[in-house]
């Protein structure tokens, strides 16, 4: 399954942005030493468009098949941010590459195709951007709740900083607003 | 070897227990008359394991050295410091506190320690020996 | 519809949120027919605490601790994946010897979480003996966390920027004698582990992981490179000192020749990563250079450094149970993180379980469960439900059905 192809940080960046174009809205390679021989870890933090953001992940998949370590999420005001962190070229010593995908979704709107069909291992994940950050994955195999119970009401959105968020929940807990 | 623990058990026949029978060889049915009892002389407790060097245990405060300055509130990961506002000194809640030693860590003027103090189990949160001020 | 249909041919078990094995609660709907599972499917969240919320009114500083309190065996992990993630963001370097410590930190507990799974697997096919073997190990390894950190459990060791003690020259004789305790009886575990029939019996070819599942499921750790998959945090990137010390990845083929991915295999990759623990810490003590511990002594300047950062980092860390990773992003306004994200590595593991169980009897669901080293909390209680009555099962009983298979595989 995994093709034995070992991609250096900028090759990859340039094979998604000659594959994608202007649908890469960002791309930075940063590099971090540890120890006393200054070993370098990369990483790739790249911002796409959400329409083309599937095809992304199925390059990637065509590539080399990824590790997805966690999908995290942001309420950033206007928009939700989701963050892939995959893991590319694992297998041989230091040559594994942190690859960061974020995607920006409109608030109104936030609505994202399901990567479990790709990855399976996406399903918890999914599942739970789906009930902290309200984001709507289309086609998910299951659309249960994973991680709140479910007393909890809907529409709350524990992530969520603004009036979904579940402030109003908090109330008997200890630093909660009385 | 089918029965690769025997010989351990066996060994283990002539050994001491691993366990320190602390507070006593038996555990007591009562233990507040146990406790009598050793206030009397008439039992005794079997003592803990030594804690090591640099252990973290119930916090000592010199309150005559501190200086009001309010860092080690503000480090706190517990909440487990009160700041009184007319002696400019602190109250530490021992019940609340989770022995990371960052007060002290933080401390200007060095008047936080740990002791080896650890046997700190009370009913009552708020008792005084759960109070450092 | 013909008869067929309509009779119903396999049961519903449901286990947890209270559950066998597990440490933390955790609800399966098992599907049965007979003695055999045909379908798993998985709640979890009893537990949830909203941690991440509790991190919103929290400096850097007293989110280390509160990381320290995600789980209590892996109390070293969380704080130092959270610590890499911070560090990366601010772009603090660490002072060399500090990495070398943390590695040593890391391995240690390692070997204390290690030598606890090898216990409570030995447990749960019914062989006690070894538990208290191995518990009497691990007691002296928790001793001399103790001894390096201050505390048992609760290390308190890691900071942002550095790590907060040192192990002096006078401590290395202690160091060094826990070490060679722990070789010799890593042999006897060997020995019992690999050679005695009763764990073969239980543990050969059940619970198989292949590696082409491990894969696609993202499963991480011991798990997945007890499957073959060669995954391992340290040995791919370099963080901390790993990447100037001397290691490479283990999978049980090793020692056995070949790669089965079955509870055995689990098995014999957490006693091949114990050896490899102990040769870790062994070269860290070698080749620690002498210097500083922390970058910025001063936690005051440190924290109003942090206030003024703007970005984001992720930090990973290999955990006994496999890869955990933080996620941080800070936006220089408030003195807590924006957002932090934890992943812990059994949220990786669960999806997994599935594969494993199907086609599993009732009797290995401890053992199987148990074989991922879960991270969930002790139980009490199944109940079978099967045409509207109601079985209970209790953990003794699970427990005993369990050993019961022992029992009649040593016949
Ligand atoms: S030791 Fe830690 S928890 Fe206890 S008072 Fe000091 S800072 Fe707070
Ligand atoms: S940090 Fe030290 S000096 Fe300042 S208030 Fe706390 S105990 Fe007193």
């Amino acid at each position: 399954m995994t093709k034995d192809k070992k991609l250096t940080p900028e090759e990859l960046v340039k094979s998604f942005k000659n594959e994608f174009k202007s649908n890469i809205k960002d791309a930075i390679i940063k590099k971090r030493a540890a120890g006393s021989k200054k070993n370098e870890t990369p990483s790739i933090w790249m911002k796409v468009d959400k329409s083309v953001f599937k095809d992304v992940v199925k390059h990637l998949c065509e590539i080399q098949f990824p590790h997805l370590s966690i999908a995290s999420g942001n309420d950033l005001g206007r928009n939700i941010e989701l963050i892939y962190h995959f893991t590319v070229n694992y297998g041989s010593r230091m040559k594994e590459i942190n690859f960061n995908i974020s995607v920006d979704l409109p608030k109104s709107k936030p609505e994202i195709d399901t990567i479990c069909d790709l990855i399976p291992g996406a399903l918890i994940t999914e599942r739970e951007k789906m009930e902290m950050l309200g984001v709507k994955i289309i086609g998910i195999p299951d659309d249960k709740r994973c991680f709140l119970s479910d007393d909890i009401p809907k529409g709350v959105y524990p992530w969520r900083r603004d009036e979904t968020g579940a402030d109003k929940l908090y109330k008997n807990l200890h630093g909660g607003k009385k | 070897m089918r029965f690769s623990m025997l010989p351990a058990v066996f060994a283990q026949m002539f050994k001491k227990p691993w366990t320190n029978k602390f507070p006593a060889k038996y555990a007591p049915a009562n233990t507040t008359q146990f406790l009598a009892d050793v206030d009397e002389g008439i039992a005794e407790i079997i003592p803990p394991v030594p804690t090591p060097n640099g252990f973290r245990g119930k916090i000592k405060y010199d309150k005559v050295k501190c200086n009001g300055c309010q860092l080690c509130i503000k480090v706190c990961p517990c909440e487990a410091i009160e700041f009184k506002k007319k002696e400019k000194k602190i109250k530490i809640y021992i019940a609340r506190c989770c022995f990371c030693s960052q007060c002290n860590d933080i401390c200007p003027v060095n008047c936080l320690t740990m002791s080896d103090e650890f046997l700190l189990a009370d009913t009552d949160p708020y008792s005084k020996d759960l109070i450092v001020e | 519809m013909n008869q067929e249909a309509t009779t119903k041919t396999s049961y519903q078990i449901p286990i947890g949120p209270i559950h066998p094995a597990l440490k933390e609660p955790v609800h399966f709907e098992f599907e049965i027919s007979g003695e055999r599972i045909v379908d798993v499917s998985v709640k979890l969240g009893h537990v949830h605490r909203g941690i991440e919320w509790a991190s919103r009114k929290r400096n850097p500083i007293q989110i280390l601790y509160l990381a320290e309190r995600i789980c209590g065996i892996c109390s070293y992990c969380h704080p130092a994946a959270f610590a890499l993630a911070v560090e990366t963001a601010a772009d603090i370097q660490i002072p060399e010897r500090a990495e070398y410590l943390r590695v040593i930190q890391g391995e240690l507990e390692r070997i204390t979480s290690h030598i606890l799974w090898a216990g409570v697997a030995a447990h749960e096919i019914g062989f006690d003996t070894v538990l208290y073997l191995t518990w009497q190990i691990r007691e002296r390894a928790l001793d001399l966390t103790e001894y390096l950190t201050g505390n048992r459990v609760t290390k308190g060791i890691m900071t942002i920027g550095g790590i907060r003690r040192d192990i002096t020259k006078d401590m290395l004789p202690r160091v060094k004698k826990d070490l060679q305790y722990f070789k010799d009886n890593f042999e006897k575990l060997c020995h019992i582990f690999l050679d005695d029939k009763t764990v073969g019996m239980r543990s050969q070819g059940a619970g198989i992981l292949t590696k082409k599942d491990a894969l696609k499921l993202c499963a991480v750790g011991p798990t997945a490179r007890a499957s073959g998959v060669k995954k391992d945090v340290r040995v791919d990137t370099s963080y901390f000192a790993y990447g100037d010390l001397n290691l490479k990845y283990i999978t049980p083929d090793d020692l056995t020749g070949n790669v089965n991915g079955d509870v055995y295999d689990r098995i014999i990759q957490r006693l091949l990563e114990i050896d490899q623990s102990i040769d870790l810490i062994e070269q860290c003590i070698d080749k620690m250079p002498s210097g500083d511990i922390v970058a910025e002594p001063d936690i005051q300047k440190l924290l109003n450094q942090l206030k003024k950062v703007k970005g984001e980092g992720v930090g990973r860390h290999e955990a006994p149970r496999g890869e955990v990773i933080h996620y941080v992003k800070f936006d220089g306004k408030s003195d807590s993180p924006y957002t932090w994200k934890v992943r812990a590595p059994t949220y990786n593991n669960i999806l997994p379980w599935i594969p494993m169980l199907i086609g599993e009897q009732i009797a290995d669901i401890p053992i199987v469960a148990a074989s991922t080293d879960p991270c969930m909390s002790c139980t009490n209680r199944v109940a079978i439900v099967s045409d509207g009555r109601k079985y209970e099962l209790t953990k003794e009983q699970l427990h005993k059905l369990s050993v019961e298979k022992t029992r009649r595989l040593m016949k």
